[in-house]
């Protein structure tokens, strides 16, 4: 309704929803799923990568008291560095026609989300679990991926959840800063040419990529992790 | 208390927590082949005094002497919830570098004793609470501990659970392990224990220790009724 009436108020910056709709059609498939696999590709990787540094760091914690030290200190700075900034620094590093720059902007929000998680996990209720594996005689670095990881895959779903919606909304502002594809390209590109129907019609595009993904796949996948490992409230 | 030198051996075990005693001067035996129960309240340091003689805190001040290996079971369970009965059985044993075929054997000898065959490939939310607390015993059984710890194994479990449980551990007992368990109240182990101690409230201390191995039921229940009568007055 507030779309609408916008677009009756200023009809020359902001097109109807159904222009919009008729632009995304017009633009073809071939071009809509070309530019959204890439952002979607870039998202996913970035994601990934977060992830992955994400576990290796709960891996160092579980080791050592000094790196669990350096590990929760590491998390504190993480959180702290704007994703500004991180967009300027691949920038600069890698040029605004690489692909790694929209990657590793992902990869910089997810890991803090994921780290965040983790590191909330591994200090609230894994003691009990600890104790077990020391019964069962498992070795110090069998406890992460036998026992820790495990339990925290529930709240580590839910962090992914928050994690790769963040990333695939900052890859497209990375995308449209310095990219040659994708759907922050896209919006980035109808801005220059002055077509705002072009970047309403590709935002729209990203919002429902971005409610399909949460709804159908990452909201499914949460309460699958919830059922499969929750341990039971002492 | 059988012939055989104890298993288990608290000499005067005293533990406190920031300064509140829990443990005063307790001291208990349990020797292989023995099922010793130790009841009480809240508070008495029962679940404290099994965690010292797990080995997963030490006591401030007397003796402990744990015959090895220890096999604990945590009231709370702890099966691993993305395993399978049948793997949460078989953890520990990938530990200790047990053959898979040895492994496959002890599982299926350990829930065969205890009566939970038949869910081997469920996960521990998709059985009752006792098949839970059963295969939460097996776990520690495929170890062949020579002491096997229970803390609180009776709770949270209906009666029929109750007894099928408390059957099996005398089985366990009577194959030759120690087994010590604590509870909160007399009823129930009485009519398996070897030998009860009875810890009064914080701090705990041994309030009364009854002997009933080779009794009959009539009798453990007479015995049991004095203690109760003696802690009361």
């Amino acid at each position: 309704m507030l779309w609408v009436f916008l677009s009756r108020l200023y009809p020359d910056f902001v097109p109807s929803p159904s222009a919009t709709i008729a632009f995304l059609v017009s633009e073809g498939v071939g071009k809509l799923l070309y530019n959204t696999v890439l952002t979607l590709s870039r998202s996913m990787a970035g994601f990934l990568l977060g992830l992955a540094g994400a576990v290796g760091l709960g891996y160092l914690y579980t080791l050592h008291p000094l790196l669990r030290e350096a590990v929760k200190a590491l998390n504190v700075v993480l959180q702290s560095i704007s994703v500004l900034i991180w967009i300027i620094v691949f920038l600069m590093l890698f040029g605004i026609y690489s692909p790694l720059p929209p990657i590793l902007v992902s990869t910089a929000v997810s890991l803090p989300i994921m780290l965040s998680s983790i590191v909330a996990g591994l200090e609230s209720s894994t003691r009990r679990l600890i104790e077990l594996a020391a019964v069962l005689g498992a070795p110090r670095w069998r406890v992460y991926p036998d026992f820790l990881l495990p339990s925290l895959v529930p709240s580590l779903a839910g962090a992914a959840r928050a994690a790769l919606g963040a990333a695939l909304r900052i890859s497209v502002v990375a995308e449209a800063m310095g990219a040659s594809g994708g759907i922050g390209y896209m919006i980035e590109n109808y801005y220059s040419l002055a077509e705002p129907v072009g970047v309403f019609a590709w935002g729209l595009l990203l919002v429902a990529l971005m409610v399909t993904l949460d709804q159908l796949v990452l909201a499914r996948l949460e309460g699958w992790a919830k059922s499969w490992a929750t341990l039971p409230q002492r | 208390m059988g012939d055989a030198a104890p298993a288990v051996e608290a000499r005067c075990v005293s533990k406190s927590y920031g300064g509140k005693r829990v443990l005063d001067c307790v001291t208990i035996t349990a020797a292989r082949g023995e099922l010793v129960a130790i009841v009480g309240p809240n508070g008495a340091g029962k679940s404290t005094l099994l965690r010292i003689l797990a080995g997963l805190e030490p006591p401030d001040s007397g003796r402990v002497r744990v015959e090895r290996p220890v096999g604990l079971v945590f009231q709370e369970n702890l099966l691993l919830p993305w395993r399978s009965l049948k793997d949460n059985i078989a953890l520990g044993l990938r530990y200790h570098h047990v053959p898979r075929h040895e492994a496959e054997r002890r599982v299926l000898e350990a829930a065969r004793l205890l009566g939970i065959a038949e869910y081997l490939d469920r996960r521990p939310g998709e059985v009752s609470g006792g098949t839970a607390r059963k295969a939460a015993v097996a776990r520690m059984l495929v170890l062949k501990p020579a002491v096997l710890l229970l803390d609180e194994p009776l709770a949270g479990l209906d009666a029929g659970s109750r007894r099928s449980l408390l059957k099996a551990l005398r089985g366990v007992a009577d194959a030759g392990r120690a087994v010590v368990l604590v509870d909160h109240s007399l009823g129930d182990v009485a009519s398996v224990a070897d030998r009860v101690y009875v810890l009064t409230p914080g701090p705990g201390r041994v309030g009364a220790v009854l002997e009933l191995r080779g009794l009959p039921l009539g009798e453990r229940g007479r015995l049991v009724a004095e203690a109760l009568l003696r802690l009361a007055s």
